[in-house]
């Protein structure tokens, strides 16, 4: 066991940090507020990512034979840290890097790889993602948009709920049953669908948690091109799988929790109130929960480090991102009080952020459910 | 950045392991709390295989010495391996006479091993103090615990007063000592619990089968393994005070949401001196008091990360 960063890996650190004091603008701070999915953050992400790209960082962690550095998992933890912990100014693009690219990779026809990797690879291209249905959310295999081919291409019909990143997104990881007849894992196939296909219709679902967060897609007899179709047909669930298990930890959301949590202690002390023991030991229990949040992330880091299968572990770093998140937010209130009410202050912005963290990509409890009975061994009936 | 351990460490948990089958055990910790007994013999043959003791983190580093600890208090051992080996060695950097009981100067509560201690190293502000006790100041306290615990008399005017700055590094060093008692604490009632969910049968079914057992569980498990890595990069780094503070605050709120939960997991049967569940929850109780508790833990992150003022 060793805690320390490699001199190199601190040596990239520093040199991220210098050029993002130089690449984001004076006001990033204020695009930042209003999340990934807006218009604005959408917009920036396309000439930032392609910054990034020039000085071979984006996709510094896939392999060199698809343009790649073949970068550590540390050293791409170390690159998804620094983005985080500024606000994501890669926007949607991360998902492109972290999950979308790898499994194009693993998955891909020659021509799917040629097509889309190379794009990725430059930072001009914005992906969505089209998982959950209204029927089909936790209990993600009861999907039922159907894609039934016809020729040269598949027409389906159905809708997807809870889409964001849908702003200027030009493809669409997409969950499809192409067996009518089929039922839960099996029957499913995974399209890589043009969101300018006739048929295809996007309807923001207005929410608290930002602007442009959650969309609907409506497929009305969309003709999707069946050579848009991601590995064989109706093996699509092990396709999704390999794809979640590099998304859930992807994004490294305890950095952005410690530097809140930081700016917290300021505010408190600008307030007069850091000598209250009170608020200490609410930021002192916070500030451990952001630790416990970094330490287990690492932890699924060094697994991947070592070519390790996924494991619970992921999920162990998912719930206890999640309880970083809450009480760095919880936090935000307490301390700015009313003040956190104002749209795009500071505290309500990290509020806001952090409203979904026990939600997105998976609920605590479906976490907590696989660590159960792959961390525990607790049986299941 | 290495979350596995070496093949030194492994042949060292190892090696402590195969030690603690023999000597130690939840059932020995019984008939130890039956007589209010320091465990003499689990020490001497700690001391005598180089695992107890400050030299042990002088030899391979305060990492390994932190595995040891952890080994001894998830085997259920009553020896103050936390104080001896990793406290003496980050504040005097020699061993001393065991039982070495730990204590604030001038708090008459009960501590840990207070009725046997030989050695006491004092909390005493800017520095700390080391004291030779004398056994007639020893008063055993009864407790339901099960650690041998004690007040201490100490005259004012006895031991040595260490260094200018050498409270902190104590308190420091006794964060991540407690810390890492906690953690093995913790791992011996939770598999304890996870056990016994797992043969409990009650409508037809084992009981950690149902969801809501489960999500408790799991959840436990979460805050366990957040303090296994709080506590080893903080032993790896020689207990920071950021650090070991922080350490101690997860610990020591973990111990607690661990005691109410793996209690009530157990039901009545968790409650008995047959089932050995009270050998580690009780002592999680006892640990997360110590040095302030929860909440003075984590006051000290606050100080030390933002210069807050106490």
């Amino acid at each position: 066991m060793e805690f320390e960063w490699a001199d190199d890996d601190a040596r990239f650190r520093q040199a991220l940090r210098d050029f993002l004091a130089e690449a984001l603008p004076p006001d990033w701070e204020e695009i930042s507020r209003h999340g990934p999915g807006s218009d604005a953050q959408s917009a920036f992400s396309r000439g930032f990512c392609a910054r990034l790209a020039e000085r071979g960082w984006l996709t510094q962690s896939w392999p060199a034979e698809y343009g790649g550095a073949d970068a550590t998992p540390w050293r791409h933890a170390i690159l998804s840290e620094e983005m985080w912990r500024c606000g994501e100014p890669r926007g949607s693009q991360y998902m492109n890097v972290n999950w979308i690219g790898p499994t194009l990779m693993k998955y891909g026809s020659e021509e799917q790889k040629r097509l889309h990797l190379d794009r990725i690879s430059r930072g001009d291209v914005l992906w969505c993602q089209g998982f959950s249905e209204p029927e089909a959310g936790s209990d993600l295999v009861a999907l039922r948009t159907l894609a039934l081919r016809d020729g040269d291409d598949y027409v389906v019909n159905g809708s997807k709920i809870w889409t964001s990143y849908v702003n200027g997104a030009e493809y669409c990881f997409l969950l499809v049953r192409t067996d009518p007849e089929s039922r839960r894992h099996k029957g499913i196939s995974v399209l890589l669908a043009p969101m300018d296909a006739p048929g295809v219709e996007v309807r923001e679902v207005p929410a608290v948690v930002g602007e442009r967060y959650f969309h609907e897609l409506f497929f009305r007899d969309a003709r999707i091109p069946a050579s848009t179709r991601l590995g064989p047909e109706g093996e699509g669930w092990a396709v999704v799988s390999y794809a979640l298990a590099y998304e859930r930890v992807g994004a490294m959301r305890y950095a952005r929790a410690g530097l809140t949590l930081d700016a917290l202690a300021e505010a408190a002390r600008q307030r007069g109130r850091l000598d209250d023991p009170a608020v200490q030991e609410k930021l002192g229990a916070a500030r451990a929960a952001v630790e416990a949040s970094r330490l287990l992330s690492y932890r699924v880091i060094d697994l991947r480090a070592r070519g390790s299968e996924p494991t619970a572990d992921t999920n162990i770093a998912r719930v206890a991102g999640t309880i970083c998140e809450n009480a760095v937010s919880d936090l935000a209130l307490e301390i700015f009080g009313a003040d956190a009410l104002e749209y795009g202050s500071f505290a309500e912005s990290y509020f806001r952020l952090a409203m979904t963290a026990g939600v997105a990509v998976g609920t605590t409890e479906i976490n907590l459910n696989l660590i159960a009975s792959r961390f525990l061994d607790l049986p299941r009936e | 950045m290495d979350f596995e351990p070496n093949e030194e460490q492994r042949a060292i948990a190892e090696a402590v392991r195969g030690l603690l089958a023999q000597h130690a055990g939840p059932a020995r910790a019984i008939e130890l709390d039956r007589q209010r007994a320091y465990d003499d013999a689990l020490a001497d043959a700690l001391r005598a295989a180089g695992f107890l003791g400050a030299e042990l983190s002088g030899e391979t580093g305060f990492l390994e010495a932190a595995l040891v600890v952890e080994a001894v208090a998830k085997a259920g051992g009553v020896v103050s391996a936390g104080a001896e080996t990793l406290v003496a060695a980050g504040v005097v950097g020699r061993s001393l006479a065991g039982p070495l009981a730990l204590a604030v100067a001038g708090d008459t509560s009960p501590i840990r091993f207070g009725s046997c201690a030989r050695t006491l190293l004092l909390d005493a502000g800017e520095r700390a103090r080391l004291v030779a006790v004398d056994p007639s100041w020893c008063d055993p306290v009864r407790s339901n615990f099960m650690l041998p615990l004690g007040r201490v008399r100490v005259p004012e005017s006895a031991g040595e007063t260490l260094a200018p700055g050498s409270g902190a590094t104590l308190r420091r060093w006794w964060r991540l000592a407690l810390a890492i008692e906690c953690l093995g604490t913790l791992e011996g009632a939770l598999d304890v619990t996870v056990e016994y969910v797992k043969r409990r049968r009650q409508f037809g079914r084992a009981i950690g089968s149902f969801q809501a057992i489960q999500h408790r569980l799991a959840q436990c498990a979460v805050q366990v393994e957040a303090t296994r890595w709080l506590c080893y990069e903080a032993a790896a780094r020689g207990a920071p005070e950021e650090a070991s503070a922080t350490a101690a605050a997860y610990a020591s709120d973990t111990a607690h949401h661990v005691f109410r939960e793996t209690h009530q997991l157990t039901g009545a049967m968790g409650y008995t001196r047959e089932h050995d569940l009270h050998v580690f929850s009780m002592r999680l109780e006892a640990l997360r008091v110590e040095l302030g508790g929860t909440s003075a833990h984590r006051r000290a992150i606050a100080r030390a990360r933002w210069a807050a003022a106490s």
